[in-house]
């Protein structure tokens, strides 16, 4: 799996977050399983160079975490709405950046035909109808 | 030289570009989106939020607590909304009165333009037999309660309902041409006509030159330059205000910017033992039409979100989120919007960049508290089991920033739409609105663009 906007340690990085957001549990894959992670170009191709830029630069540093200082980060994100301070916005924001990229790249119907298990829209069953004439 | 550049082409934009076309005059649209139609516009949710949003789907506030969508593509705010259509009522209208000091803002001055836009769009208004299940729970509860509800009106021409069709998937864009976007509604025929439209052309400088304007815009990330006798800018509350600011027409406009509101809006989600399927069918077909709620500064709307809008809502990861997305088939929904102070302002900053303050006032927390104890009565009579109420605010009305009044010391724009000291510069989109009227916004923007158009083609001996 390549990028051509993210480096490999910034997809190591969502693979390994994803993993922890979303963890194989009961009939949900994980999300490094259902590998939608293969269709990020199709998000970030649209972010304005600059974003993209620190995205790569954030992803990187995440890369290179330890397993429980990556925990702890997640769990400070998580909890951040009803924090206060001057980091609580940052740590907010990276929520929500976060979360969207993950959570954009496991409930999608673009899932490379390699995987071949439930997928989570399904799981959840979400099924859209879409009537074109 | 064009007589007009309209840039921007929302429920204003487009409005104004149709009217001035049709009449004649020598026009040129801009748009700093892509132009889509019923054939490419995104068909997964995850690329609808990368392709037709800035910032990759959401902006924040500076403390990041509330989150703003706004749209980039032909068409606007129009292409992704409901196309619920209302009209004001005198509440909202007295308001805006009191605070700028415009006396048309009447239901009675503004009745032929609305009655304009009403006439040129198909609308429809919902009825008992196309609620689904959430909506079903929704006002059942409402009337044990006592809560006054009512039929949404939307603009719809044809939505294939009895084939099934599913209208959550028009959230990026109406693959039907059935909702009345100003794409499907105005723009669509006036481009295959021969309008004169710019896309992917984003204005970064206004340059008023006394008898003409001098647009100078990013097309692509070349520098292009554009000159007009008149502009209209219709970008919108973050879009016009922004290309003001940056023009730094803030000198002159000490108000520019100020007065900012978004009726935000929280949703709560009720869990229950049946089926819903909540995002099925036309997923947004009442709401709350309760005089006591209106008195008291919000509604309820019987909303549903699609999968990522669901996951991001819950704010949680690991099994707890697996749980709640686990039972999505069997949850309702249900969301307070605020009719929130203006207290925000719209500022760019030294490499303009959009920053948005957007303080949540005492009165703007009691509202939403209210409404949420509402929601959970409501959720809770008709048999919710659990209560979840997402932590997060969005803003999906973008009201004020360039708001008319007849003081120039307190507002952007005098009430012939003109920015105040600049007779060929107008504006007629929601940043002139001048507080949050706690209503859909669109139907409005339209109908003041009607009156503009008007104006500007009246002023013109019919151009």
């Amino acid at each position: 799996m390549a990028s051509n906007y993210l480096s490999n340690s910034a997809l190591k990085a969502i693979n390994r977050i994803g993993d922890m957001m979303i963890p194989r549990n009961g009939e949900f894959p994980s999300f490094s399983e259902v590998g939608g992670i293969a269709y990020i170009d199709d998000l970030v191709s649209y972010a304005p160079p600059a974003d993209i830029k620190d995205l790569n630069l954030l992803l990187t540093i995440l890369a290179f975490m330890p397993n429980f200082v990556l925990r702890w980060l997640l769990n400070r994100m998580e909890n951040s709405m009803e924090s206060s301070g001057p980091l609580a916005p940052i740590f907010r924001m990276l929520d929500v950046g976060l979360r969207g990229l993950i959570f954009s790249c496991y409930y999608t119907e673009k899932i490379p035909a390699s995987y071949t298990g439930k997928k989570p829209l399904d799981i959840i069953g979400f099924d859209l109808t879409r009537v074109e004439d | 030289m064009y007589d007009y550049i309209i840039i921007g082409t929302g429920p204003s934009g487009g409005n104004i570009a149709h009217n001035l076309f049709k009449a004649g005059a020598n026009i040129l649209v801009l748009e700093a989106g892509k132009l889509m139609n019923k054939k490419t516009f995104p068909r997964t949710e995850a690329d609808t939020s990368a392709r037709l949003y800035w910032g990759g789907g959401i902006e924040f506030d500076t403390d990041a607590k509330m989150g703003f969508l706004r749209t980039r593509v032909v068409g606007g705010t129009s292409i992704v909304n409901q196309c619920l259509l209302d009209r004001f009522d005198d509440i909202a209208f007295n308001d805006w009165k009191a605070e700028s000091g415009v006396n048309w803002f009447t239901n009675e001055q503004l009745a032929k333009h609305y009655d304009t836009v009403e006439h040129a769009l198909a609308l429809h208004t919902f009825t008992a037999n196309e609620m689904n299940r959430n909506a079903q729970l929704f006002t059942q509860s409402c009337d044990k309660i006592g809560v006054k509800w009512g039929y949404l009106r939307k603009g719809q021409s044809d939505c294939a309902q009895e084939r099934g069709n599913d209208c959550m998937a028009c959230l990026g864009g109406c693959h039907r041409d059935s909702k009345q976007s100003s794409y499907a509604g105005y723009l669509r025929d006036d481009i295959a006509a021969g309008l004169n439209i710019q896309t992917e052309t984003e204005v970064t400088q206004i340059v008023h030159n006394g008898n003409t304007v001098t647009l100078h815009a990013l097309q692509q990330s070349k520098p292009v330059t554009f000159q007009a006798k008149n502009i209209v800018l219709a970008g919108g509350a973050f879009g016009t205000t922004k290309m003001l600011l940056q023009s730094g027409f803030k000198k002159q406009l000490p108000a520019l910017g100020k007065n900012f509101s978004t009726h935000p809006q929280f949703m709560s989600f009720g869990l229950f033992n049946e089926e819903i399927h909540a995002y099925k069918g036309y997923f947004q077909t009442v709401a709350s039409k309760d005089p006591n709620l209106r008195q008291k500064g919000y509604k309820l709307e019987n909303v549903f979100a699609p999968p990522i809008s669901a996951a991001m809502l819950f704010s949680r990861t690991g099994a707890y989120h697996q749980e709640i997305m686990r039972n999505y088939t069997r949850m309702t929904c249900i969301e307070v919007a605020v009719r929130d102070e203006n207290a925000g302002e719209i500022k760019v900053d030294n490499k303009g960049k959009l920053t948005i303050d957007k303080p949540f006032t005492a009165q703007d927390r009691r509202r939403r508290d209210e409404g949420r104890e509402l929601i959970a009565n409501i959720l809770t009579n008709e048999g919710a089991k659990k209560v979840y109420a997402s932590p997060f605010s969005v803003g999906l009305h973008l009201m004020g920033g360039s708001v008319m009044g007849t003081d120039s010391a307190k507002s952007v724009v005098d009430p012939e739409f003109r920015v105040h000291g600049y007779k060929n510069m107008f504006v007629a989109d929601s940043s002139i609105y001048p507080n949050a009227p706690g209503i859909n916004p669109s139907l409005t923007i339209m109908a003041l663009a009607q009156k503009l158009s008007d104006q500007l083609i009246g002023a013109n001996h019919g151009i």
